[in-house]
């Protein structure tokens, strides 16, 4: 950046409207600053309100652009791999290199070899991932990964109980609330689509009671609830339960519309009381596992149960733990039990953060088109998979979570092939993947390792060849956003910096290589207006454009599952029998005792009660980082110097090991270890330390990471349902 | 006429995006200069903390304790708009005097990484009001607990609360700033 720039008048620069678009959860409007090619200064939507106002990882994106560590150029690897040596090279070399193992593989082992894996990136329509899968289908096909890093507890529980994952509420909606309990969410940290925190400071202004259940007193807890109740994590299906059993005993449910809308409530019916199992799960029941009070779980079910509407929001934080399908499944039944499903005010229990908002009202043409994986349409669907409105999801028949060990084993461990070939576009392998020691060996275990990224991460020092990709304001591309209903467009501000390229311009070089001669027949501007063309809500694409935000002007909030409320005869859910099904026959089908087909709470390993707690009796949850979204923005300095990235601990577990604020500490069990300052707090519960996911593993010569990389102690495990266990780990926490 | 800042603890996050949008519009680099900061204010013992957040950027005082503290008349006091403004090229330094941060309550008076780097602090975006734009933190914050205009119409708008949670009235320098503060209680109820 420029330190003269100040010296010349503001007049000359050119304003340019984009969407900052990246992995955070939101979705902003930026007003570029620029002059003689170069992004000068930010500002952000001072237009009408809903305002689009970006947060400190927009207003920093000027540092993102212009990183010192930035990839200028395709590179090849020349030491060891993970070693970070690297030597340039040109596009040609790369690409040609990379066709020639794409096609040697394909050859020798066959398309499955090949392992391609995404991640969000900069979330947009055009330019992404996708670009690069529909060069490997047209190829023959590749093997891909099943389930998310952020919500699969959450999928499985909805398409169990609603049959779609559409069960969320556009944001607006929480002002006809007259109860809102944040359960283990925390959007003024993980923003969870833009504006939703303004809206819950809208709804504490209002005098809407909130209240927070969540390990740590977070900002969200401190700024906008009324009442904090911590609790253990991976117990919260437990309490859920027990306000169930409350709400049961004193007949403080709706039963005119479990009635009319649910199956199976007398099934969960009988687990809550006990008559099935001859454990009635009483709050004292649940006192015992989750370390809430009974008084305290008594007194909030009898307050959700009375006071409606009220719109219990689950955090997709406490889903990512052992059994976090029960936690979801257990607040769908809770929304249905207390009549709060479809109704202004209410939540329908979903995940709080939508797949794709609430799907049902956006209106947009599609992309590229890639024709069907056959490695993956063509195998056996996997375990435990259940459709999504009547359509069978088929990607992928081994979860993410067990990745590495895929990788490692092979057909030998039970897989359904050996890989040989890393694709990585857009992810931070193995920075975002659970227990780092094993993706390092299974890394250092391939043939040839591809990676397209912006930046020298702690993944890309993996890389055989290493490809530069563009950030969001160097191509036009279009964002969108759900629950605070926006389109946004990207607009191009300047010119790709160094040699970097966008993934399509990239893709159509690469399919050229490969053979392919129809992967691409548009230009960026031609699929962009064909997409725009295909939606209801956007009249002019030029006008979309030039304003590069078109906000949604709905007529009332959107509502999840109002049509069925409303008319459930001819709008039946999306599930076998047509209700919502606490009761799933589909689950009870798959015949696993660890997926009981009614929410049940089921004690996580690496609990507090595991024999393991001996050595390791601290459980570590990975939360959000304000300065970072995952693990995107933690290289840039003017976000580095404002958190520090530090394990918090209650001050009682430090006094116990002599640990002062701001000792250095090891983190560690039988995975790994992280070595980190101490952050001393009394906002988070004794027993339980926090490491904000998403800092570079940064490992030394013994391979103690340096960086504060929590993913170096998570196991790489997931639940039955297929949720990334993230937050069910054992540690131990020594001075240093 | 006085030109003040307003701020919600209330509605506060803690997110400082007010700090890097100041950064990136007055292209300060990273580093120890910061027109703007945001400071979280912990208390209580577990299970009953309390925390608020505190964005402070130079409150321009009626009275500012830096402008007779500087040696060389390098800080003066706008009479049009009681703003407080830096003359970096008159101001000595850090290395060599520093007064005028000793006299400041609020750390408003800022130095760089660099050798004898001189003093610059927070202008309320004085070039901003000349275009009829907020200052760039009021602009962009998130939770829209920010607003800077005339003292007056602020405390109108606002009421005159001169003293939030992490900052006590200064009566002698009176800066031009009014709060909503957080109650300062616990939220836990059992």
């Amino acid at each position: 950046m420029s330190s003269e720039r100040n010296n010349r008048p503001v007049e000359i620069e050119e304003v340019v409207y984009a969407t900052h678009s990246s992995h955070c959860g939101g979705g902003c409007l930026l007003k570029l600053h620029v002059r003689d090619g170069i992004v000068t200064r930010i500002e952000t939507d001072d237009g009408e309100e809903p305002q689009y106002r970006a947060c400190l990882r927009g207003r920093a994106y000027r540092q993102r652009v212009y990183a010192p560590d930035r990839l200028l150029y395709p590179m090849k690897r020349v030491g060891n791999r993970g070693e970070g040596k690297f030597k340039r090279i040109s596009w040609d070399e790369a690409l040609d290199t990379l066709a020639r193992e794409l096609s040697r593989v394909k050859q020798t082992y066959g398309p499955a070899a090949i392992l391609f894996k995404w991640s969000g990136g900069d979330t947009s329509v055009l330019h992404n991932a996708m670009c690069h899968y529909k060069v490997l289908n047209m190829m023959g096909g590749c093997s891909d990964v099943w389930g998310t890093f952020s919500f699969d507890g959450g999928l499985f529980a909805e398409l169990a109980t609603y049959g779609t994952v559409d069960t969320g509420n556009t944001r607006d909606d929480l002002l006809h609330s007259r109860l809102i309990i944040m359960w283990g969410w925390d959007p003024a940290n993980t923003i969870q689509n833009t504006n939703t925190a303004w809206y819950l400071a809208q709804a504490r202004k209002a005098g809407i009671r909130i209240v927070s259940i969540d390990p740590r007193y977070t900002d969200s807890t401190a700024i906008f609830a009324d009442q904090w109740i911590p609790i253990i994590p991976g117990t919260d299906a437990a309490m859920l339960i027990a306000m169930a059993f409350v709400i049961v005993s004193e007949n403080l449910h709706d039963q005119k519309f479990l009635d009319t809308y649910t199956i199976g409530f007398d099934q969960f019916k009988h687990y809550i009381l006990g008559t099935e199992d001859s454990i009635p799960k009483t709050p004292a029941w649940a006192e015992a596992i989750s370390g809430v009070p009974a008084s305290t779980i008594e007194s909030l079910a009898r307050e959700y149960a009375t006071t409606k509407p009220a719109a219990l929001i689950a955090g997709i934080g406490p889903g990512r733990t052992a059994y976090g399908e029960q936690y979801h499944r257990a607040a769908m039944a809770l929304a249905a039990m207390t009549g709060n499903v479809g109704i202004h005010g209410g939540s329908s229990g979903g995940r709080s953060w939508p797949t794709a908002g609430p799907i049902a009202y956006f209106s947009f043409g599609r992309g590229p088109r890639s024709p069907r994986n056959p490695v993956e349409y063509d195998a056996p669907p996997r375990k435990n998979a259940i459709p999504s409105r009547g359509i069978a999801m088929r990607r992928g028949q081994v979860n993410v979570a067990k990745m590495s060990d895929a990788i490692l084993k092979g057909r030998a461990g039970g897989y359904p092939t050996d890989y040989k070939l890393l694709y990585l576009v857009d992810t931070n392998y193995p920075n975002q993947y659970l227990n780092i020691n094993k993706a390092v060996q299974a890394l250092k275990a391939l043939e040839f390792v591809v990676a397209f990224e912006q930046f020298m991460t702690a993944g890309a020092r993996f890389a055989d060849i290493l490809l530069p990709t563009v950030t969001s304001v160097e191509k036009n591309d279009i964002a969108l956003d759900g629950a605070t209903g926006f389109y946004g467009y990207m607009n191009k501000a300047i010119d790709p910096v160094g040699e970097s390229r966008s993934h399509m311009a990239i893709c159509i070089d690469l399919a050229a290589r490969l053979g392919i001669a129809d992967y691409n027949d548009k230009t960026e501007d031609e699929w962009l207006r064909e997409m725009v063309a295909g939606s209801n809500d956007i009249a002019d694409y030029d006008t979309f454009k030039r304003d590069g935000i078109h906000k949604l002007r709905l007529p009332e909030p959107h509502v999840a599952f109002k049509q069925q409320i409303a008319d459930l005869a001819n709008n039946p859910f999306y599930t076998p029998s047509g209700k919502i099904e606490i009761y799933s026959q589909q689950l009870a089908d798959m015949n696993d005792p660890q997926i009981p087909p009614i929410p049940k709470y089921i004690e996580t390993w690496e609990s507090r009660n595991d024999p393991l707690a001996e050595k390791y009796p601290l459980q570590l949850v990975t939360t959000h980082f304000k300065r970072r979204a995952h693990s995107q923005y933690d290289n840039l300095p003017w976000l580095r110097e404002l958190q520090t990235q530090a394990i918090w601990i209650s001050s009682s577990d430090a006094r116990a090991r002599g640990i002062k604020d701001g000792d250095t500490v090891r983190v560690f069990n039988d995975r790994g270890e992280t070595v980190i300052p101490a952050r001393l707090t009394e906002r988070i519960m004794p027993g339980v330390v926090d490491i904000p996911q998403g800092a570079w593993y940064d490992p030394d010569d013994k391979g103690i990471d340096r960086g504060g990389c929590c993913n170096v102690l998570t196991k790489d495990e997931h639940s039955p349902g297929g949720a990334y266990c993230s937050n069910t780990t054992l540690v131990q926490v020594e001075k240093a | 006429m006085q030109l003040a800042f307003f701020f919600d603890q209330t509605r506060c996050t803690g997110c400082y995006t007010c700090v890097v949008a100041c950064k990136d519009w007055h292209d300060v680099p990273a580093g120890p200069a910061s027109w703007m900061r945001v400071a979280t204010i912990e208390r209580g013992k577990y299970p009953h903390p309390f925390v608020a957040f505190l964005s402070t950027p130079c409150y321009h005082c009626a009275e500012p304790a830096c402008v007779p503290a500087c040696p060389v008349d390098a800080i003066s006091k706008r009479h049009q708009d009681g703003i407080v403004v830096a003359d970096g090229d008159a101001c000595l330094g850090k290395d060599t005097c520093q007064l005028c941060l000793e006299a400041c309550p609020y750390q408003a008076p800022q130095f760089g990484a660099e050798d004898n780097a001189k003093m610059q602090k927070c202008d309320l975006c004085l070039e901003r009001w000349a275009e009829g734009k907020q200052p760039i933190c009021v602009a962009g914050c998130p939770m829209r607990a920010l607003d800077a205009g005339p003292l007056e119409e602020l405390e109108a708008k606002y009421g005159q609360v001169s003293q939030a949670v992490g900052l006590t009235h200064n009566d002698k320098l009176r800066p031009s700033v009014v709060f909503k503060p957080k109650p300062e209680v616990s939220t836990l109820r059992r």
